[in-house]
Formats: C-alpha cells, sequence, structure tokens
C-alpha cells in the first residue's frame, strides 16, 4: 500500500506553479538577469572585439613593418654620410701626396697653406697635418701639438700604412695622449716611401655621426671590431672603452635591427628602457655605427592608433553593456511585473477556490444543521398540541422533560457543526505551524462526515501513530484535503452506499508523511488521468464545478515542497497519494 | 370524510417520530419508514393517499425512491421535506412527479396545507382513473 518508491503521477501541467507568489525569491531574478545579459554582452562584445584583434593586429604589423624599413633606410644614409666624410678626406690626401712631392710638403710653408686649404675646404675638421718618412721621423708638422721630434716607427698605424698604402686608423691617444683617428697615405718617391698624415678633428667627427635626423634618437655612436667607442655616444660611455650598451660588435652585411632592453639603472625609466638597436659597419675602417632609438617613440604613430582604437572599443563596450544593461533591467522589471500580476491572478483564484469551498462546505453545514432544526422545531409544536388539549400536569410535566432533552441533544448538535465550521472559517489566513496531521485529517473528517453518512458513504482512518508533527499550512492543508475529501464524496454520489479511507504513513527515509485519500466510486477514465490536475478541467456537470479544486492543491502541495499523485482504475475507486515534508523547503518557511 | 393515510420517509428518527405524533393529532394515519428500501417495501404492501419524503438519505435517497415506485407502479402524490434546500433537487423531484416541496424546518400547519393539497390531487387523480375504467367497461358492455 505504502512505500518510499510509490510513484507520484504528476498532471499534464506540472509547471502550472500556483504557489510560487512569495517564492520567486531575489535570487531568482539575479539569475535571470545572467540568463539575459551574458548572451546579450556575448553576442555583442565578442565579435567586436575579435574584429578589432583581427584588424589592429594586421594594421601593427604592417605599420610596424613600415616604421623599421624607414629605420633602416634613415640608418644606411648616415653610415653612407659617415663612409662620404671619411673617403672624401681619404682621397684628397691621396691627390695630394701623388700631385705634390716630398719636398713640397718638407717647406713649413707649403704644408701650412695646404692645410689651410684642406680645412676651408673641409670645414675645419682637420687638426693636424704632417710629413714623415719612412723610417717614421716627422719631417714636416702643421697643428697644435709639438710632435715634429717625434718618430713613429712603432706606431700601429704606421706599420699599417707603409704595409697598405692608404689607411685611416682606430682611435688611439699616441704622443699627443688624447684620443684621436688619423688618416695617412703613402707615395714611392726615388725609391723611397713618405707618409702625408692628417688628424681629423674629434668634435667634427662627433657632431657628424650625431647628426642623423631621426625623432627620438637616444645615441648615435661608433665602435671598432674589437666593440670599442669610436665616438661617444650621448650622455655615456667613454672613448675607447667598450660599449656601454653592449651591442655585440659581430661582422654582418647591411642593416641589422633589434630590439634591446637597457640593463636596470642605466636608462633608469619605466617605460622607457627598451629601444630599438641598429648597426651598419662601414667598407673602411672596420666600424660599426650604432643608432639606438628609443622603442616608444620609433612606433609612437602605431601606438597612437592602438590608443585610439582602445580608447573607441572601450568606449564602445561601455555604450554596449550600459545598454545591455539598462535593456535587460527593463525586460527584467517587466517580468516581475507580470510575475506580480500572475502571483496576484494566483492568489485570487486560491481564494476562489477557498471561497468555492467555504460555500459548498456552508452548504453542506447548513443542510446539517436544518435537520436539528427541523426537530426543535416539531418538540415546539408537540408542545403547543400538547397545551390546546389542556392536558394534565403529569401529561404536560412528560413531554416538557421529553422535549427538552431533546432540544438539548440536537442543540448540541448544531454547536458541532457550528464549531467545525469556524475551526475552518479560522483557517482561512495563511499562516506556517505545527500540524498534527492525524488530528488534523480527523477534524476534516468531522467536517464533511455528515455529509458522506448521509450519502451512504463509510469513512475508514488507518493513521499511523509514528507520524511526527508537521510544520505546514494548516489553512491550505484544508483546502487540499476538503477537495479530496469532497472529490471522493462526489464520485459515489450515484452509488448507495461507499466508503472514503484516509491513511497516513511515516517515512523516516524521506523526513515525511505519505497521505492516501481513497474511495470506492466510479474511478477516473484512463484518458482524464493526466488531465485532472490541469487547471479548468472538470468532469462534473456544468455549473456544479469550477475545475480548479486539484489544481489548485497540486499547487498547494508543489508549494509545501510535498508530492501529489493519483492512482485510479475505472469501477474500482481512487486513490490520491499526498507526500508532505516534516520540514517545508526555505523559501516557504 | 376519512383521514388521510401518510406514509412518512426520513433517516432522521426523532424527527419522524415527532412528525409521526403531530400528523396523528391533526387526525392522520401514519406510518414511518426511515430508508428508501422499507418504504418501497412498505408501499406494497399498503396504500397510502401522500408521501412525506426525505431526499438525503443513505443507500437509496429521496429521488431513487421516487424512481422505484414510478417504476413499480405505486404511484402516490409526493411531498418533498429535505434538509437539503437545493433547487436542483428538488425540480428533479418535480420532473419525477412529486407533488411538491418544503424545507427543513418547516410549520406543521404549512406541511399539513401542503398535506391536503396533495391528498386532493391523489383523490382527483383516483376520480378521474375511476371514470375512466368505468367508462372503458361501459363502452365495453353497452346498455
Amino acid at each position: 500500500m505504502f512505500n518510499s518508491t510509490d510513484s507520484y503521477r504528476i498532471g499534464g501541467q506540472a509547471e502550472w506553479d500556483w504557489g510560487s507568489a512569495e517564492n520567486r525569491s531575489n535570487r531568482y531574478y539575479v539569475r535571470l538577469f545572467g540568463k539575459f545579459i551574458w548572451p546579450i554582452l556575448i553576442c555583442s562584445l565578442l565579435p567586436l572585439l575579435v574584429l578589432s584583434w583581427v584588424i589592429s593586429s594586421h594594421y601593427m604589423e604592417f605599420a610596424r613593418q613600415r616604421v623599421l624599413t624607414n629605420f633602416k633606410q634613415q640608418v644606411n644614409n648616415h653610415r653612407k654620410t659617415i663612409q662620404l666624410f671619411l673617403m672624401s678626406r681619404k682621397s684628397t690626401l691621396k691627390s695630394l701626396a701623388r700631385t705634390h712631392d716630398r719636398a713640397y710638403f718638407s717647406q713649413q710653408d707649403n704644408l701650412q697653406k695646404t692645410f689651410g686649404i684642406l680645412n676651408s675646404e673641409y670645414d675645419d675638421s682637420f687638426t693636424d697635418l704632417g710629413l714623415i718618412d719612412s723610417r717614421g721621423n716627422h719631417l714636416a708638422y702643421v697643428g697644435p701639438y709639438d710632435l715634429i721630434e717625434k718618430n713613429y716607427m712603432q706606431a700601429h698605424w704606421f706599420k699599417e700604412v707603409m704595409r697598405k698604402g692608404v689607411y685611416i686608423s682606430d682611435i688611439f691617444m699616441g704622443f699627443r695622449k688624447s684620443p684621436h683617428f688619423v688618416i695617412a697615405v703613402t707615395r714611392h718617391e726615388s725609391g723611397e716611401k713618405w707618409i702625408l698624415r692628417a688628424t681629423i678633428d674629434s668634435n667634427s667627427f662627433q657632431k657628424l655621426v650625431q647628426s642623423i635626423q631621426i625623432a627620438g634618437i637616444g645615441q648615435v655612436y661608433l665602435v671598432n671590431e674589437n666593440g670599442l667607442l669610436q665616438t661617444c655616444p650621448e650622455g655615456s660611455g667613454q672613448i675607447m672603452q667598450p660599449d656601454p650598451f653592449g651591442v655585440p660588435a659581430h661582422k654582418h652585411q647591411g642593416i641589422e635591427v633589434r630590439t634591446l632592453k637597457s640593463e636596470a639603472g642605466t636608462e633608469g625609466q619605466k617605460g622607457f628602457d627598451k629601444y630599438l638597436v641598429a648597426s651598419a659597419w662601414l667598407d673602411n675602417p672596420d666600424w660599426m655605427l650604432i643608432v639606438r632609438q628609443n622603442y616608444l617613440t620609433a612606433f609612437s604613430e602605431v601606438n597612437q592608433t592602438i590608443r585610439t582604437t582602445l580608447t573607441f572599443l572601450l568606449l564602445t563596450s561601455f555604450i554596449i553593456i550600459f545598454v545591455a544593461l539598462l535593456s535587460t533591467g527593463y525586460i527584467l522589471r517587466v517580468i516581475k511585473r507580470r510575475d506580480q500580476e500572475m502571483d496576484q491572478m494566483n492568489n485570487q483564484l486560491m481564494q476562489a477556490g477557498k471561497l468555492a469551498s467555504v460555500g459548498e462546505l456552508s452548504a453542506g453545514v447548513a443542510h446539517e444543521i436544518n435537520n436539528p432544526l427541523g426537530i426543535i422545531l416539531t418538540e415546539k409544536q408537540l408542545i403547543q398540541d400538547l397545551l390546546g388539549q389542556n392536558p394534565s400536569m403529569e401529561e404536560l410535566k412528560n413531554q416538557l422533560e421529553d422535549s427538552l432533552q431533546q432540544i438539548g441533544s440536537q442543540i448540541g448538535r448544531c454547536k458541532l457543526l457550528t464549531q467545525n465550521l469556524l475551526r475552518f472559517a479560522r483557517r482561512t489566513q495563511s499562516s506556517m505551524e505545527q500540524v498534527d496531521i492525524n488530528r488534523f485529517l480527523q477534524e476534516v473528517i468531522d467536517l464533511m462526515e455528515r455529509e458522506a453518512k448521509s450519502g451512504g458513504i463509510k469513512i475508514f482512518t488507518d493513521f499511523d501513530q509514528q507520524v511526527e508533527n508537521l510544520y505546514s499550512d494548516p489553512s491550505q492543508l484544508q483546502q487540499v484535503f476538503l477537495n479530496l475529501m469532497n472529490n471522493a464524496i462526489d464520485a459515489q454520489s450515484n452509488m448507495p452506499y461507499g466508503n472514503i479511507t484516509f491513511r497516513t504513513k511515516s517515512d523516516q527515509k524521506r523526513k515525511g508523511v505519505h497521505i492516501e485519500v481513497s474511495d470506492s466510486g466510479m474511478g477516473i477514465a484512463r484518458e482524464n488521468l493526466d488531465k485532472i490536475f490541469d487547471p479548468f478541467f472538470t468532469t462534473k456537470p456544468v455549473g456544479k464545478g469550477t475545475g480548479l479544486g486539484l489544481s489548485i492543491c497540486f499547487g498547494i502541495i508543489k508549494r509545501l515542497g510535498g508530492e501529489i499523485g493519483v492512482e485510479s482504475e475505472p469501477g474500482q475507486g481512487t486513490t490520491f497519494k499526498v507526500f508532505l515534508p516534516y520540514q517545508p523547503p526555505d523559501q516557504v518557511a | 370524510m376519512p383521514n388521510a393515510r401518510i406514509l412518512l420517509v426520513d433517516d432522521e428518527k426523532v424527527f419522524t417520530q415527532n412528525m409521526s405524533k403531530l400528523l396523528k393529532n391533526r387526525g392522520y394515519e401514519v406510518e414511518v419508514a426511515d430508508s428508501g428500501e422499507s418504504a418501497i417495501q412498505t408501499l406494497e404492501k399498503r396504500r397510502f393517499d401522500v408521501i412525506v419524503l426525505d431526499l438525503k438519505m443513505p443507500g437509496m435517497d429521496g429521488i431513487a425512491t421516487l424512481e422505484q415506485i414510478k417504476k413499480l407502479g405505486l404511484f402516490t402524490e409526493t411531498l418533498i421535506l429535505t434538509g437539503h434546500g437545493s433547487i436542483d433537487t428538488a425540480k428533479e423531484a418535480m420532473k419525477l412527479g412529486a407533488y411538491d416541496y418544503l424545507t427543513k424546518p418547516c410549520e406543521i400547519d404549512e406541511l399539513e396545507e401542503k398535506i391536503k393539497g396533495a391528498w386532493n390531487q391523489e383523490r382527483q387523480t383516483e376520480e378521474k382513473d375511476t371514470r375512466e375504467m368505468v367508462k372503458k367497461i361501459s363502452s365495453r358492455y353497452p346498455s
């Protein structure tokens, strides 16, 4: 009869949410908000972000390449300028050596004159000019230093120029004890070599090297093949010392560009420590031109575009989010209002159902009260009849005693009926309280028993005494069980006799109680079994039933955290099975 | 003229007992049945002038009893006296040939008046039946 795995056949409208008026917590709306807002945001923001990313990454690559090509071009031009500076001076010296003999340059006046012409032609880029014989002796000299007595036999540049004929030296200290470099050329004259040597003005050369016109240039300088500085980078390093920025001085063709980070403390400022470094080798001498450009400046245009794009993207995203929030909020408010309206309607329907029950019950009770009133009236008439017959005191006393006893008994009957009705009426207000379900069901039976009995229906109870008290709403439970009992009575109205059985059974596993209301009536047709919990479904004649009773029961039981189902065999009877938990779900309590 | 014979059918025993006394005080001959089934049995044994019938009874209710009376040809003018003052049920009873209906509680004078009306109707029906029977017999045997 009872077991914990009993299936509860639920009506077709399981979704019909009668009792959800107060159940929809804020959490429900927050979840709903999430369900709306996320798809909207994903569908609108994702394509925008992907498209922006694709376009900007393509553009950035293109712009980067353009910046790099431009940078390389400018570095190459500068390399050529330096190369030209050295080549022009070297060629001039070579020409002078070819066109003039040793005797000419031995004359101090001639050398002075030549030095003057050279500096006027080449913007004072020569520091001094000297004539040296093949043994390294300084034969003549024009310049600021006292070098006439010096012998260069052991000097590196001397050996190189004697070997090669033309030589541009690295920066060295020499006799003057200050960094400088020389351009020297040799000439064979009467079986002996002599050397015309010029020192390039370090300042002019430094200025030339640093004269590159690129925005945001950090340093431009030259290193020799050993990585020693030939010109000083602006603001750091010492001439003839290793490159403070550590650019590797390996040989390579063309222009090499790399991105290097300055060592901490060298440049210091955060965000400005990344440099674009280009290197290019001169043909002669073996010097490497190094140009360091601030990375952010180099790519300032690209960065500006990215900033603009990001600003646009951010602004668009904010607008989308704002509009999405606004519209979702509006939709949610509409839904909330509709829910409230629906809840109100549900409550009104519940109230209507309740009133219908009260009406039905009142009719039954009125009938039941009329019977004892009828008896009381007959007692009154009996006394009146007797008084009209001039009775003896004995007769009158007997009749009065009989009548008063009967009137008292009938008044008691009326009182019981009105008490039951009042108990029902008091329970029209919803409130959660402890309910002794066995006692509660007995009260419902008391209320309807007389009506059932007058229809030839006997009521049986099979209550499990182990059932614990429920924490539930008696007014709603009353509604449910009165409805079920009314249906059970109606199902047997066309039969001379019938019975209704109420059973309870505790379920410790599920922490609740199973309640069965069985009748021996006509049963429910199979095709109607799935529809009986649908609102407005009724098999009663028009005007007899609203079709709301069972759907209200379904809503109430669901709201109280329980289950309701039905089993029926046409012609055999129907059993409604209800499960109610001892503790209702949180939102009800 | 002899007083009418009345059959009182109701499951409320105290009520039928009191009502029986009151009617007897007014010169009626009264018998009591506490259910539809026992009313039919009584009607089969004896003829009554008026039946006072309750609608709500366990087992065979008032409507079923009326139907059975009709079916068995035991027709007697019937007054419905019930606590169930539903017009629908009363109309149903009238359709089945009930003379009139009264709701409990009702004064004995009111009931008596209706009983008299029903009895008159019963006598008229009887007279009509007798006349028709005489007519049939005389037409069969012309003088």
